[in-house]
């Protein structure tokens, strides 16, 4: 059969159709789809002509070809009529699928020839079919064909002919069932597939097909939702991929009189529709946005959009949106977003930073707008912003390059008086002249890049800035007035001030831009808040948490330490502050992060401190290293530990004897509940608190806590880390493992006293192999336990099994009793 | 020796307020450990031939025995009032005031001793200043090893401090420890 194939195949190569081919329109089509019954019509003659074929084939065996050629060009003069309709199927399709007989089958005609053909390749079909549903892409739709083309191969080779007869009625069954099945999924898979060659079409040649644009705009408008995201998905990829990298401009009435060349019209036509159906798909976007169906996708076309094509026509509504969203109660909407205006604030090659300038400003507003009631994702974006540092140096070799052009013109007016004057000057001067005056313009349009960006720069951060002032004033303000806000999801997400994190990050980050002039406010600012929020102190509500004050403080040194490397300012009401925030700190509660940072960049990196103060602080951590989580305790050890060997007058805390005597000072005795660590008199205290934690359970901090002890008889004492925050990181990573053997260990002494437990504990941690003994007990036991309760359960199931078992046994006597009762009494 | 009247309580005062702000409040209710009695006494202003002492009470009982033209000094001297009736600190209220005081000033090495010499502070030798001082402000200076050197009035605030060219003057000089030898007759 194979060779047979072969022999048959090349005389129909050139298909006597093509051409008719070519002629079939549109409104063919249409008919068509219309008229179902005449392709069923068409469809039962095909498939005679087919089978008959194949059979000849067959019958055929070893016979010469040209008798194969004359036989066949006969049937098709015959056949010539419905042939040509059959081929009417689908015309937009260029590549036909040629089967064995040398038929040209079109997107739809193989599907109902196969389904005829052989009753038992119809659900595979159907499969098929199925299948395309989901594809969109020509390249998805090659393929299907590919596969359909493959499996008429095969039905091809299978012995058609004995079935032939039977088939008839059977498929016209079949025929009914599958016109009900499609005709609702055909036309979504038609239209879907029409997108899909709009798509391909504007894709590969956009300038000739970009009228497709409008019909696919058109299918927006569809009443099927999934039909309408499809376009719009469509869309989004045809409009990232054909527009231009320019800003279109659209020619003035009197460029649109004057005449033109060809080339120039065709440019000015596909602009023109490329402009207006991209501003009627932006419309519609905005439109449809406000649907909570098309809420995500629409969000994402936009976002997409924003990052593609930051340079184009009508940026800002663009930008206007998706800043809108930003603030969206919609996790994902919300990180959408975030991303697509992170990747406008770091590329900004795409659109030269116009589009921050733009963006910055609008989210400026939104927060203005919002009353700073924002989710924290919005001021967040800012972190991504970048300024360029050296941007504000080359101004100066500018100022002065525009001096020496001011000089230069000078010159030349100069020189053109002389000209006046002096008629006689050659040519070649003038030239000169000319050219120097083209050299000035070029200058001119290149110089004020340097310059525009600055201005750019400059406008950016003041709305940065004045956003990250403004949240700073709201959270000033005492809640009072703020409780009756309509937004009170926020607050229930994010705190009372969702934005004051973010807000005091950037702060931290962007601090060596901002003016001295504002150092002023913004560290009475940070004062406030880091004292508690606020001028209204009775208020309780207004109280920032312990966290975000720490957070206060931390970006007041940085601020400090940023712009300050000329004059060391000491920041005594944030050590203040921090003084008191130790004590409120709670080890769940608050974030421990931040207290070691802050421990650190106060504490460890501050070059100098008041030795009463230091001793003050050593004090306090010692203290409340005793009721902290381990971690935090590390961390305040580690700090501690720094203090001590920066101020060796401290180091009197350790000795024994109470009362500093002459080193104390003025303040004889310790004051622990004073609020100013100068006045705290800490010096004259004894650190007892070292000791006790040299007995900790941890073994990490009873060896630190041992180590600071023995400070003023070894000098160098060691550490393994060396930073707070390290110190806090490395243990609350312990911590996790740490913590399922602690509890284990604390279930197994609930009898014995606390302070017993702590001291057992520590001893098992100095050995190693009689830990792991008594874990293993510990773990018999665990599972001894767990074994008994399983064959608990299996008892009672067994009991109460065998407890309805005798029930039911009971009931059936008693029936039983019943109904001979029964037949007594009949 | 008597107790000051109200007009000299207020500048007295006043002048401790500018250097100490609230921290007034420790050094009058700071208790003293002197003499015999188990609970603590006070301290107390008293005035003697145009001086004001610092003193607590348990002294001033016993410098009652004392003339007032035979006592010539009883627990520390802070300041003297003026033939004007304005009331000058002495370098004596140092400790008392380094101890309270609300803004500092630290000098680097090599300026301490300018300083102690009885020159302004001048930027340059600033080695650290309190945040937030504004002009008119006493300021106790230090030396980076935090021993109490002088005191003064800030000329220019910290925000000031900032733009302020290395010559300028921060804090203008009232009294410092040089004066012990200096003006050893007349304390």
């Amino acid at each position: 059969m194979v060779k047979k194939r072969k022999v048959v195949l090349p005389p129909e190569l050139p298909p006597d159709v093509a051409e008719e081919e070519v002629e079939v329109s549109d409104e063919d089509l249409q008919f068509l789809t219309e008229n179902r019954d005449y392709a069923g019509l068409f469809r039962k003659l095909d498939t005679k002509s087919i089978t008959k074929h194949v059979t000849r084939i067959a019958n055929q065996k070893e016979d010469d070809i040209e008798k194969l050629y004359e036989k066949r060009s006969k049937k098709k003069l015959l056949e010539k009529d419905n042939v040509k309709d059959e081929l009417e199927v689908d015309p937009v399709d260029v590549l036909p699928v040629k089967t064995l007989d040398g038929k040209l089958y079109y997107k739809t005609a193989p599907k109902k020839n196969e389904t005829k053909n052989i009753e038992d390749v119809t659900e595979d079909k159907d499969d098929g079919i199925q299948g395309s549903v989901v594809k969109l892409t020509k390249a998805e739709k090659r393929a299907k064909m590919k596969k359909s083309r493959k499996e008429a191969k095969k039905q091809a080779k299978e012995p058609v002919k004995t079935e032939d007869d039977v088939q008839e009625n059977p498929q016209a069954e079949v025929l009914a069932e599958m016109k009900e099945e499609l005709s609702a999924e055909d036309i979504y898979a038609r239209k879907k597939s029409r997108l899909a060659e709009l798509g391909m079409a504007l894709l590969a040649d956009p300038e000739s097909n970009i009228k497709f644009l409008k019909e696919m705009l058109q299918m927006c408008k569809d009443g099927d939702e999934s039909i309408v995201k499809m376009a719009l998905q469509s869309l989004l990829v045809v409009f990232k991929d054909i527009i231009p990298g320019y800003r279109i401009r659209l020619p003035t009435e009197k460029e649109l009189e004057m005449n033109v060349s060809k080339a120039v019209k065709k440019m000015r036509f596909y602009e023109t529709t490329l402009l207006s159906s991209y501003k009627v798909y932006l419309q519609k976007l905005v439109a449809l946005e406000k649907k909570s169906s098309f809420q995500d996708v629409i969000v994402r076309c936009m976002c997409n959009l924003l990052e593609a094509v930051p340079h184009f026509n009508f940026r800002g509504n663009l930008l206007a949106a998706v800043v809108n969203n930003i603030s969206s109660t919609n996790d994902i909407i919300r990180k959408h977003c975030r991303t697509a205006i992170k990747s406008l604030f770091t590329d900004e090659g795409k659109h030269g930073g116009e589009a921050t300038v733009e963006a910055v400003h609008l989210i400026a507003d939104h927060v203005k707008i919002h009353d700073c009631q924002l989710p924290p994702d919005s001021i967040e974006v800012f972190l991504s912003l970048s300024f360029a540092e050296d941007l504000g140096k080359p101004q100066a070799p500018e100022l002065e390059e525009t001096v020496k052009n001011k000089g230069k013109k000078a010159k030349k007016e100069d020189r053109k008086k002389e000209k006046a004057s002096n008629k006689k000057r050659s040519r070649k001067d003038l030239l000169d002249n000319s050219r120097e005056e083209v050299d000035d313009d070029l200058k001119a349009t290149f110089a004020p890049d340097a310059l525009e960006r600055r201005r750019m720069q400059s406008e950016t951060l003041s709305a940065v800035f004045q956003t990250y002032f403004r949240v700073l004033k709201h959270s000033m303000r005492p809640t009072t007035d703020r409780s009756t806000m309509h937004n009170s999801h926020i607050h229930g997400r994010f705190g009372t001030h969702p934005l004051l994190a973010p807000c005091l990050n950037g702060l931290g980050k962007f601090s060596h831009l901002i003016d001295l002039d504002y150092m002023g406010d913004l560290m009475n600012c940070l004062k406030m808040l880091a004292s508690g929020g606020g001028d209204s102190e009775s208020s309780p509500a207004s109280y920032l948490t312990v966290s975000e004050r720490l957070r206060c403080c931390i970006v007041a040194f940085k601020v400090m330490r940023t712009n300050l490397d000329a004059l060391n300012v000491d920041l005594q009401e944030f050590f203040v502050q921090l003084y008191n925030l130790i004590l409120e700190y709670r080890p769940d509660r608050d974030q421990g992060e931040v207290l070691a940072e802050v421990l650190k960049i106060m504490l460890c990196e501050g070059r100098q401190h008041d030795m009463q103060r230091a001793a003050a602080f050593i004090k306090r951590l010692a203290t409340s290293s005793l009721f902290f989580g381990s971690a935090e305790a590390m961390a305040a050890l580690v700090t501690l530990r720094e203090l001590l060997q920066k101020n060796a007058k401290c180091r009197n805390l350790l000795e024994n004897d109470a009362g500093g005597g002459s080193v104390s000072g003025s303040l004889a005795k310790y004051q622990p509940c004073v609020t100013d660590p100068n006045q705290s008199g800490a010096l004259a205290s004894v650190l007892w608190e070292l000791s006790l934690l040299s007995k900790h359970y941890h073994p990490a901090i009873s060896t630190a806590a041992s180590s600071i002890l023995s400070i003023n008889t070894a000098n160098q004492v060691y550490l393994a880390t060396t930073s707070p925050e390290q110190a806090f990181a490395d243990l609350s990573i312990e911590q996790e493992s740490f913590g399922s053997a602690k509890q284990n260990r604390k279930r197994k002494h609930t009898s014995k006293s606390f302070i017993l437990d702590d001291t057992e504990v520590t001893q098992y941690s100095g050995d190693k192999e009689d830990l792991q003994k008594r874990f293993s007990d510990h773990f018999i036991v665990l599972r001894g336990i767990a074994e008994n309760e399983r064959l608990r359960r299996e008892l009672s199931h067994t009991v109460s099994s065998i407890k309805f078992y005798e029930e039911y046994k009971n009931q059936k006597k008693k029936k039983k009793g019943v109904s001979k009762e029964r037949g007594q009494n009949k | 020796m008597r107790a000051l009247d109200e007009n000299e309580t207020t500048a007295v005062f006043e002048k401790l307020f500018k250097f100490t702000g609230n921290n007034l409040k420790n050094i009058i209710e700071k208790p003293s450990h002197e003499g015999p009695d188990k609970t603590p006494g006070r301290y107390c202003f008293r005035l003697q031939k145009n001086r004001v002492y610092y003193v607590s009470e348990a002294l001033v009982k016993r410098a009652t025995n004392i003339s007032r033209e035979k006592l010539i000094s009883l627990g520390t001297c802070i300041g003297k009032f003026t033939k004007g009736g304005k009331f000058h600190l002495t370098v004596q209220a140092l400790n008392l005031l380094a101890d309270n005081a609300r803004h500092k000033v630290w000098l680097k090495p090599t300026s301490e001793m300018s300083f102690l010499y009885g020159n302004h502070v001048l930027k340059g030798g600033l080695g650290r200043i309190t945040e937030n001082t504004n002009v008119g402000d006493g300021v106790v200076v230090f030396s980076m090893s935090d021993v109490p050197l002088g005191f003064g009035v800030a000329a220019k605030s910290t925000q000031d401090c900032r733009k302020l060219d290395p010559n300028g003057i921060v804090v203008l000089h009232q009294s410092d420890i040089g004066e012990y030898l200096r003006m050893e007759d007349d304390l």
